[in-house]
């Protein structure tokens, strides 16, 4: 592989790497607008120009390759330096000083190479600067707004719609320095990746009319995590403030999402803020749930699982959103419980497509783990009571006891027949984070965490296991479901009371074939490929 | 001297359009010729004469055809650049309109040499008497079996389209041509990779300029030797058309040996416009430096110009007395180059338009001696840096004004004399 | 606005002819857009309206957008309707050495509108334009598809009276 040396420093790179790809590999930044690892090289910025040895004009990195060895590059010499200047002075001469009212102050391209590469004062001082009338707040389609003025014309956008999003709704207008982004009518950009051209533009040109206004960026908190909307398992970084998401950005992964994420996903948070959270365990009496501590909701639990066979049924429903280790606790439940009355349910979502360099990920669930409940065994032993005779016909009729581990399973968690259906239970009791029609026709209510809220894993359409971590701690008396069900399985056997997300998932490992090899502290940044279909546990 | 006519000698025989016409005067012979010939010979004898594209950028024609891949058996492409929209330029106009078939020569045989079986002249869309004229040409060339499928019967083959484009100089680049006859907004490629290499359709192409093809007819006709004979030195070969326009008594295009000094050229068109003083003259089209009258002696080839800090670009010579504001003609022309930035590279898109406002205030007395310094700083980033010639062209008109006529600028300034009073050209109170 | 696209049959007869008779010229489809819109423009009037662009777009199987792009980017495609009758002056710089700003001046009073404006009645509709590579002949202007060269403003007055 040929050798090159740039700012000093020599590297190995594949023949045909970019200058800016190689820099990148020996710490140097080479600024940058229009060039994308996962876009069509086009040169237009003019910012990467780096200075050659024996090449007496700059050349752009972005289109120059390493192909043989010898290359001698200066990314910081003078004369590169006054080109970044003079790219930065052009393209400040029209831009708007809108930053104390722009949604990418904070997080902006110019704001950044400005500083670093720009200078601190205009030489274009009489003039007026360029405007688009009328062209301030354009939705380019329901997700999108566009402001022209701010526009630097680096064609991100417009190369994601023709390349990636392959919908082509984005092109350029007009010529010179009149040229726009624009949509043509009757084609607006709407297609279920849209709102990437906003992550891609390195200004507040294209802003997303979820997050416009919303907050300013350098109050967020930012914890990478993994997108709850489906089961491609996109990741993501997590940007919350005072206890509440803001705003989902993709986080690059390219065995699942690449750099993207769909519009979905992005909206799939607000639920944790528009449905009404459980704040405290409750028990039913004389009619109504009245608030009570954790110790005697699950002593009351504990002895509401151990009804005596005679009495009726125990069942135990979970859902497509719990973590692989409350999946397989809650099967470890029903084991000391001995019954065969184990089931989960999720439902099934709209066909969700995210490209990435290996031809993408379809999702079909509406929820992240239906792999992990179906690794962990949550299916009905011999003779036991499925999810769809719970929900849709008279199976909790027969039950004494029914303990529904997510109040918020789906959409039948919100219909009152299938309420009514599952009220039919003697008793019921419902753990989940939401407030839900269920939950407050339980007998037992058991607040918990969102998936920000604790730590966890899911696998993914394709088989992968991704782990995801705690960003902030939930409120008031909700717990992680993890911990609640450790405490109940302690009561059955104290040796669980010691555990933590780490030893279940270790033990867990140790028992199920597909996840074999896999430690918790061990799982890889970027997820573990599980070996084909998930073997089924306790098969 | 008289010069011979050789690209001009067909202009005023109209029988010159049909091909038995054009024959009459030799014409096909060098096709002939060339079909006998080894493509590699045909490079070879191109590249002896020394013929620099005539386009504007004064490329060796044998280097440029020499990087195309050898070989049969996959598409590649002649283009013939008939866009001719460089300010000043209308040589190939004339070309076009008068002896078409020595364009259609010319093509066929930059397809034998690099075997090629199409050529597309793209030709600007406002030309519409020019497409006519090579259409019916092309007819012609068809019907005689001088194209198709076995080109004079030779088995070799090779197609003519015309192609029209509507209205755009950058299109007039080699890239941002082949992104418009394929069907796009005209924005040049960057480079590497060259379209001797990756051209037309992602296949190997040629980009010659209409003058250039039509010498390669003359040259494989009588010989590289003979071309080379004429001109300056064996790097500026050649008979040359130039067009001269502007405060002259007799524009027109006019053939002489290149290098050609500027004075000759003066005196053959009928000197000076009413006998007027010279002021400054642009030697090459809008992109070339403006020279002054002191430099009126000045040999009009590539190096000469080169040399002087200009350029001889499409050899279209415009001409200014003493009636002219500078600072108003290279305004018209900061305009022209704001309208033509295809507007997809920084520099160019904003620079363009900076230098225009700069220009704009100086001309209408609002400037100060501080913008003239503005545009010496601002100019030179607006080429180098940019993705394609057009940065560096638009550089050129304001570089020079500011160089040669900065000191007249800066006075003009100081004394409140802008806008400088405009001499009309036409007296609108008489009948004309 | 609806978003149901024209289809090809939107386009005259002798247009989707015209282009069809190109196809084999080319490699692409893409590469007839040019050809095809120069025809398509020519049989609406001398402009393109957004209906002629989505017949063209899906004909040609290329996103709208990109069709629009395109057309947006030449100066001889127009996107709004201009006059039976389209003047380009050249105001470039020879043809500005030799009056062409009074040219301009004469356009604008004798047809009573500015640049890029058309006629009450419809008539006609002038622009400045860039060099037409006649600056032998200059001043010059363009009107429909001939050039008029050596104008005087005596001979455009002549020319725009002949204009029906």
């Amino acid at each position: 592989m040929p050798i090159v040396t740039i700012d000093d420093r020599t590297v190995e790179v594949p023949a045909g790497t970019n200058l800016i790809e190689a820099a990148l590999e020996v710490g140097v930044q080479i600024p940058h607008y229009c060039y994308h690892p996962r876009l069509s090289v086009v040169g237009q910025c003019r910012m990467c120009m780096v200075e050659i040895q024996g090449m007496p004009k700059l050349q752009a990195a972005c289109s120059t390759q390493v192909v043989k060895d010898g290359m001698v590059v200066r990314t910081a010499s003078p004369q590169a330096a006054e080109a970044q200047r003079a790219i930065m002075e052009f393209l400040l001469i029209n831009h708007p000083l809108d930053c104390p009212i722009c949604d990418q102050a904070g997080e902006c391209g110019l704001q950044d190479y400005s500083f670093k590469h720009g200078d601190s004062f205009s030489r274009f001082r009489f003039e007026e600067k360029r405007t688009y009338p009328h062209k301030e707040r354009i939705p380019l389609g329901p997700t999108v707004l566009l402001n022209m003025n701010r526009c630097i014309h680096c064609t991100r956008c417009i190369r994601f719609t023709r390349e990636v999003s392959r919908t082509s709704e984005l092109s350029f207008f007009e010529r010179g320095s009149h040229t726009e982004i624009g949509t043509v009518p009757g084609h607006p950009l709407d297609n279920p990746l849209a709102t990437c051209v906003v992550d891609l533009c390195p200004v507040g040109a294209l802003t997303s009319t979820r997050f416009r206004f919303a907050e300013r960026v350098w109050y967020l908190d930012k914890k990478p995590s993994i997108c709850a909307g489906c089961d491609v398992g996109c990741n993501v970084t997590l940007e919350h403030r005072r206890g509440a998401i803001r705003r989902y950005k993709p986080r690059l992964n390219p065995e699942v999402n690449d750099y993207w994420m769909c519009d979905h996903g992005r909206a799939s948070h607000e639920r944790y803020a528009e449905l009404p959270r459980l704040s405290a365990p409750g028990l039913r009496r004389e009619g109504t749930l009245q608030a009570t501590g954790w110790r005697d909701a699950l002593d009351a639990l504990f002895q509401a699982l151990r009804a005596k066979r005679a009495d009726g049924a125990t069942a135990i429903l979970g859902s497509g959103f719990l973590s692989t280790e409350e999946a397989y606790l809650l099967r470890r439940l029903a084991a000391f419980v001995e019954t065969p009355h184990l089931s989960f349910w999720v439902d099934s979502g709209a066909a969700r497509h995210i490209p990435n360099p290996r031809g993408g990920i379809t999702g079909h669930d509406a929820a992240p783990n239906r792999r992990g409940a179906e690794l962990a065994g949550l299916r009905p032993g011999p003779g036991g009571i499925d999810a769809e005779s719970l929900l849709l016909e008279e199976g909790a009729a027969g039950c004494a006891t029914l303990f529904v581990a997510d109040s918020d399973f789906g959409k039948a968690a919100h219909d009152p027949r299938v309420v009514e259906r599952l009220r039919r239970a003697r008793f019921l009791a419902v753990m989940g984070w939401a407030d839900t029609p269920l939950a407050r026709a339980a007998d037992l209510v058991l607040p918990v965490a969102t998936h920000a809220e604790r730590e966890g894993t899911w696998i993914n359409a394709d088989g992968r296991l991704q782990r995801f971590e705690r960003a902030f701690p939930a409120p008031a008396q909700c717990r992680p479901a993890l911990d609640v069900l450790i405490d109940l399985l302690a009561r059955f056997d104290p040796k669980w009371a010691s555990a933590n997300a780490a030893v279940v998932f270790d033990v867990m490992a140790e028992e199920i074939a597909a996840l074999s090899g896999l430690r918790w502290a061990e799982i890889p940044a970027t997820g573990a490929a599980l070996a084909a279909a998930p073997a089924e546990a306790g098969a | 001297m008289a010069t011979e006519r050789v690209l001009t000698r067909n202009v005023g025989r109209a029988s010159a359009r049909t091909v038995r016409g054009y024959r009459e005067s030799g014409g096909y012979e060098a096709l002939a010729r060339a079909l006998k010939m080894q493509p590699e010979e045909i490079v070879e004898e191109v590249k002896k004469s020394g013929l620099r594209g005539r386009g504007g950028a004064g490329f060796p024609c044998g280097a440029k055809w020499s990087f195309v891949p050898r070989g049969a058996g996959r598409p590649k492409y002649i283009v013939c650049n008939a866009d001719e929209s460089e300010p000043g330029t209308f040589k190939d106009r004339l070309l076009m309109e008068h002896d078409p078939h020595q364009l259609i020569e010319g093509c066929v045989i930059a397809g034998k040499a690099v075997e090629a079986n199409t050529t597309y002249i793209y030709i600007r869309g406002e030309y519409t008497q020019a497409t006519r004229v090579l259409e019916e040409a092309i007819r012609d060339a068809y019907d005689q079996g001088v194209l198709g499928s076995s080109v004079l019967g030779s088995g070799f083959r090779h197609d003519v389209y015309v192609h029209r484009g509507a209205g755009a100089y950058i299109c007039g680049e080699e890239t941002g041509l082949l992104e418009s006859l394929e069907g796009r907004r005209g924005q040049p490629r960057v480079k590497p990779p060259f379209p001797a290499v990756v051209g037309a359709f992602g296949a190997p192409t040629v980009i010659n300029n209409v003058e250039t093809l039509c010498c390669v007819t003359h040259i494989l006709q009588r010989g590289a030797d003979w071309f080379r004979a004429i001109g300056t030195d064996e790097r500026n070969t050649g008979p040359k058309l130039y067009a001269i326009s502007g405060h002259v008594e007799r524009p027109g295009t006019y053939e002489y040996p290149i290098g050609v000094p500027f004075q000759e050229l003066l005196d053959g068109c009928g000197g000076m416009y009413k006998g007027r003083a010279l002021k400054a003259f642009i030697p090459g089209g809008a992109s070339a430096p403006m020279l002054t009258a002191a430099e009126r002696g000045i040999r009009m080839d590539f190096d000469t110009l080169a040399k002087a800090g200009s350029m001889l670009g499409s050899a279209a010579v415009i001409v200014m007395d003493e009636t002219t504001c500078v600072v108003r003609a290279a305004l018209r022309l900061a305009r022209f180059f704001a309208h033509e930035s295809c507007g997809q590279c920084t520099p160019c898109r904003e620079g363009t338009n900076w230098m225009r406002i700069v220009l704009e205030r100086i001309e209408c007395g609002a400037g100060s001696e501080s913008d003239v310094d503005l545009l010496a700083h601002v100019v030179p980033n607006v080429g180098g840096i940019s993705l394609c010639a057009l940065g560096d062209a638009a550089q050129g008109p304001v570089r020079s004004l500011v160089q040669k006529f900065g000191d007249e600028i800066r006075d003009n300034l100081r004394n409140h004399r802008y806008p400088l009073p405009r001499v009309p050209f036409f007296d609108l109170g008489a009948a004309s | 606005m609806s978003g149901s696209p024209a289809g090809p049959s939107r386009l005259p007869a002798e247009v989707l002819a015209g282009i069809e008779a190109l196809r084999p010229r080319y490699p692409t489809e893409e590469a007839l857009l040019l050809p095809a819109l120069h025809l398509a423009q020519a049989a609406n009037g001398g402009w393109l309206s957004h209906e002629v662009i989505e017949a063209v777009a899906t004909l040609l199987n290329l996103p709208a957008s990109s069709v629009g792009g395109v057309v947006s980017f030449y100066d001889m495609f127009h996107e709004h309707p201009v006059g039976r009758h389209r003047v380009r002056l050249c105001t470039n710089l020879s043809c500005q050495l030799r009056g062409a700003d009074q040219l301009a001046g004469l356009l604008e009073r004798e047809l009573g509108v500015g640049p890029d404006e058309v006629t009450p009645d419809g008539r006609c509709s002038w622009v400045e334009f860039e060099c037409l590579g006649s600056c032998d002949t200059a001043p010059m202007a363009m009107v429909d598809d001939d050039y008029h060269e050596n104008l005087t403003p005596d001979r455009l007055r002549q020319i725009l009276k002949g204009l029906a």
